[in-house]
């Protein structure tokens, strides 16, 4: 919790300086039993981009309805119970993150909203900005996304409310001898799955160039033991399905790319 | 009042029953990257891509190990390390659901044994890429021979290769004169 220089405004001797109470953990639990059902939040944006408040804002609508939990945006830190900062920890907003800190009594609950709340995302190596709101506050629960969904909001303030469980866990692999990778579609000649991989993603773009590529490879790899004929069948009958002139059109051109191989 | 009761009954409930049941995402969606540790050959092109650096790599040659990490907490989702993987063995899942208590469970980890120069013997490139690429020339119907060749070239650190071409350069260089 160290910001650039070394020196930070949450440490003691700052009239800022955070003093957790020890018994935070035990404050935290009265305060979910007693808010239950009546939960009010402020947001604070400490320089974001806004996508995390546009989504802060769809799921307060009928749709997700974060209300039907009773969970309510206010607009002063004094009444909240939980304070959301969203946006990279930039310097000119530490101050007044930790004067919201501070505005809202006791016990509360910090949630870290977004991928720059959580670490600074994408605005990590800024000469501007701090990290995430962790270096400022102490967070209770990190709600990572670019900007998290209402779905991803929902689920993080019911694990912020004690309703749901978290489910991502840290991975970590060792890799074992004789691990081997594979090489993709070992059935085909290489030369041809690089040209139709070239085609593909000259026409719709890398990443869905390769999502194609991928679905036409899949096409030919599972028929082509049945015959040239067999192939072009199986590949208008995968086309009528997705009824998508774009990608009938590259579809065309790859099958081009490998009848000229064929021959 | 008769009349808005009945326009609401025929338009039925709207919200979501999310997260009493589980939420379809549509087609598309681009959610928590999820890592095929087995299929990976540590080549670094993800972590080269990857706009905000959630995902990158760091190298110990004392140990010969090469490890791959992807910090969840600052990923865009922006698919760009799907995009340029070789091997598939990293993907966009639908998954959204990625809230954490604790930011170290936001993280992940896949190490990888380092090759050893057949020279020098110091670690230069991860075993599993020089196995990718020996089996991509096998694939490509390059002859046994010429594999056994190529091995021994990709068996070599770079330096290694410099320091060899030297005498090689020097002896052509004094033909041509």
């Amino acid at each position: 919790m160290v910001g650039k220089n070394g020196k930070h405004p949450g440490v003691d001797g700052s009239r800022y300086a955070i003093h957790p109470d020890p018994n935070v953990g035990q404050l935290k639990g009265a305060l979910l039993k007693d808010i239950a059902r009546s939960v009010y939040v402020y947001r604070v944006d400490c320089g974001g981009c806004n996508g995390c408040e546009i989504e802060i804002f769809a799921s307060i609508t009928p749709l997700f309805d974060v209300e039907r939990f009773g969970i309510k945006v206010v607009s002063s830190p004094r009444h909240a119970d939980v304070l959301v900062y969203t946006g990279a920890m930039t310097r000119s907003m530490r101050i007044p993150a930790l004067r919201a800190y501070h505005a809202a009594p006791e016990p509360k609950i910090c949630v870290a909203y977004g991928a720059c709340g959580s670490s600074g995302g994408i605005f990590h190596d800024l000469y501007c900005v701090w990290g995430g709101a962790d270096k400022v506050v102490p967070v209770d629960v990190y709600i990572p996304g670019c900007p998290p969904t209402p779905g991803a909001t929902i689920y993080g303030f019911a694990m912020a409310l004690g309703l749901l469980g978290q489910k991502m866990k840290a991975v970590h692999h060792v890799q074992q001898d004789g691990e081997h990778s594979q090489i993709r579609y070992p059935e085909l000649p290489s030369r041809l799955r690089v040209e139709i991989e070239r085609e593909s993603r000259r026409m719709a773009g890398y990443l869905h160039g390769k999502k194609i590529a991928n679905s036409f490879l899949d096409l030919l790899v599972a028929h082509q033991a049945d015959g040239a004929g067999k192939v072009e069948q199986e590949i208008q009958a995968y086309l009528s399905q997705q009824d998508d002139p774009r990608l009938t059109e590259i579809f065309t051109s790859l099958q081009q790319i490998y009848q000229a191989e064929r021959k | 009042m008769l009349k808005l009761i009945k326009e609401v009954l025929k338009v039925g409930n709207a919200t979501l029953p999310y997260p009493f049941a589980p939420m379809e995402m549509m087609p598309g969606f681009r959610g928590k990257p999820v890592h095929d540790p087995e299929l990976c050959i540590a080549c670094a092109a993800c972590a080269i891509a990857c706009p905000p650096n959630a995902l990158s790599m760091s190298t110990d040659l004392d140990q010969g190990c090469q490890s791959w990490h992807l910090f969840v907490g600052r990923c865009i989702y922006c698919a760009r390390c799907e995009e340029v993987c070789p091997t598939d063995a990293i993907t966009l899942s639908p998954n959204f659901e990625l809230a954490v208590m604790n930011k170290d469970d936001l993280r992940e980890q896949a190490d990888y044994q380092l090759a050893a120069c057949r020279e020098c013997g110091i670690f230069f490139a991860p075993l599993k890429e020089i196995e990718y690429m020996i089996a991509l020339l096998q694939q490509s119907g390059v002859s046994a021979e010429n594999v056994a060749t190529a091995r021994m070239l990709f068996e070599v650190c770079p330096e290694c290769k410099r320091k060899n071409d030297i005498p090689k350069l020097a002896s052509l260089y004094q033909e041509a004169v």
